[in-house]
């Protein structure tokens, strides 16, 4: 549990400042795809954006804390991030 | 008080259970109500900021939201003001001020934001209110939580979750009152016809306030913040931070009011742990600054009462600086010693920024033009003139419509076509203006020559823009 917070509470921040500076960039609604809007409402837009990129700061997270482990603990399972003597 | 507090001492890691949390095993904090100085303005901080934060959203401006940040329109109210994405480098810089102020006062006083006026601290004073009323003080919760569950228990736990729910949801719903109109957010909450993101993002930040406020408490402060982890490099040996005064108080140990310390071979701390009681994260302030102090003086507030019904002086706890403790000056230089480096630094980048800003604010147009000049090449007129056609984009960022002169220079004889000259545009409105440019050919020679077209709005003449772009030669 410790862990998954550990892993969502940053990207969260992170995905705070993005969407803002993001949208406020870029206007959702004037978003075109295939010839179609992207997003019927902004607000929507908003947080579907902040969602994604929620997402992609919790993968990122998610690896880093993955790949923190030694050879040595990927060799059996690896349980804890925390260096090893 | 004393004397009360000195029976008080309870072995608190024996009699309070552990819980896992979501970031750390932890014993539950119960900090004991306090009053003094320092919790006055605690208090007074948290009515101010409070009635601030539920009120604004509520307050009127020329028939609309005085405070308003529409995120469905993407524009920003703030009284008279109207702000446009476009407008995005004063939000920064406004950052920015906000930053420096936070460094200037860390570096004189250290965390008193963190103590007095974060959103953390205040919905935890508040939340603690509630569970005071309810479920009594101190003493009372740590019984209530140890004794097995009962019709009075569930009763006062009850009470305590639903009054908490409602303050949450009520701040839930203020803080999406900032960002879509609150009065019609107030309609469709009691019709419960409400958007499904309006509806989302009121019980999320309800449910993250009751979270936080109601459960994680100091451990928000301890592990998520960010600012607690780095407040130390603002921090230096002349800064104000509450700390122990540990050449007044050791050695430190019980005694009755008649015996003389000083015979006694005591020092004027009574070690009964008020210190540690009030405090909301649970930290000793005896052993020195830690990370986990949020500044909130609980502790100076507590040792005070205690000082005063020994009979000692105040200020056993109290704030004062790194350098008064080591013996450096005594605490009445400490005046004397805030103007230095760091504050001096400090202070003159806030001001340079606070100008520049203010200036920049005085001196904005609420007007925006952009030119697009038209994809098809330069043709002839039916007089033989060369013509250009552009589009200029006008935006009005004003909340009342403008009629504008549009004019154009920057080759002899130049001028525009007819119907060219004038453009309306509604309040907040953006208008695509045709602007057809025609010259003579015997005054153009180049390929390609600058010109810059002037739109000056008529009933304001200071509201102008002048912007440019290139006409081409057949």
């Amino acid at each position: 549990m410790q862990r998954i917070i550990q892993v969502l509470w940053p990207s969260f921040i992170a995905a705070g400042v993005m969407d803002i500076v993001l949208f406020t960039l870029l206007d959702p609604v004037a978003l075109i795809y295939q010839d179609a809007p992207l997003f019927t409402t902004r607000l929507g837009a908003y947080s579907l954006g902040f969602f994604l990129f929620w997402l992609f700061g919790t993968v990122s997270s998610a690896l880093t804390c993955y790949f923190q482990c030694s050879t040595a603990q990927l060799n059996k399972i690896c349980k804890s991030s925390e260096p090893k003597n | 008080m004393a004397e009360a507090g000195q029976k008080k001492v309870i072995n608190i890691a024996a009699s309070t259970e552990m819980e896992q949390t979501l970031y750390a095993v932890k014993q539950k904090v119960y900090p004991r109500a306090v009053s003094g100085w320092f919790a006055s303005w605690r208090v007074a901080l948290v009515l101010f900021t409070q009635l601030l934060y539920y009120g604004l959203p509520w307050l009127s401006w020329d028939g609309r939201q005085a405070i308003l940040f529409d995120l469905a329109q993407r524009k920003f109210y703030i009284l008279g003001l109207v702000f446009w994405p476009q407008d995005f480098i004063y939000l920064t810089g406004l950052l920015v001020i906000a930053a420096f102020s936070l460094f200037l006062f860390t570096a004189i006083a250290g965390r008193l934001w963190c103590g007095f006026a974060c959103p953390q601290t205040v919905y935890t004073e508040l939340f603690l209110w509630i569970e005071r009323k309810i479920e009594g003080d101190r003493r009372k919760q740590m019984k209530l939580d140890r004794q097995a569950w009962n019709i009075e228990k569930i009763g006062k736990k009850t009470a305590k979750h639903s009054a908490w729910l409602v303050l949450a949801l009520w701040t839930g719903f203020t803080f999406v009152g900032y960002f879509t109109p609150i009065k019609e957010l107030a309609i469709s909450f009691a019709h419960w016809t409400l958007g499904p993101w309006e509806t989302f993002w009121i019980f999320f930040y309800g449910f993250a306030t009751y979270g936080n406020a109601g459960f994680m408490r100091e451990q928000v402060c301890k592990y998520m913040c960010p600012y607690a982890r780095f407040q130390s490099v603002m921090f230096d040996s002349d800064t104000l931070t509450v700390t122990y005064d540990p050449s007044r108080g050791e050695p430190r140990g019980p005694r009755s009011k008649s015996t003389d310390r000083h015979t006694a071979g005591l020092g004027d701390c009574v070690d009964c742990s008020i210190c540690v009681q009030v405090c909301p994260t649970d930290i000793d302030i005896r052993n020195g600054l830690q990370y986990e102090c949020i500044g909130c003086a609980a502790c100076i507030d507590g040792c005070d009462q205690v000082m005063a019904k020994m009979g000692y002086p105040r200020g056993l706890i109290r704030y004062t600086t790194e350098n008064v403790i080591k013996g450096k000056y005594p605490d009445r230089s400490i005046l004397a010693h805030v103007l230095r480096p760091r504050t001096l630094i400090y202070s003159v980048l806030l001001l340079a920024i606070v100008a520049t800003l203010g200036m920049a604010l005085i001196n904005r147009v609420p007007l925006r033009v952009d030119a697009i000049r038209d994809r098809i090449a330069a043709r002839e007129t039916a007089d033989g003139h060369i013509e250009n056609v552009y589009r200029l984009q006008i935006i009005n960022m004003q909340n009342k419509p403008h009629r504008y002169a549009i004019s154009v220079t920057g080759l002899p004889g130049i001028k525009l076509g007819d119907a060219s000259s004038l453009a309306e545009v509604a309040a907040l409105g953006t208008h695509d203006a045709v602007v057809h440019v025609q010259i003579d050919p015997s005054e153009i020679r180049a390929r390609s020559s600058p010109v810059e077209f002037k739109i000056q709005s008529l009933d304001n003449p200071e509201l102008t823009k002048t912007v440019r772009s290139t006409f081409l030669n057949r």
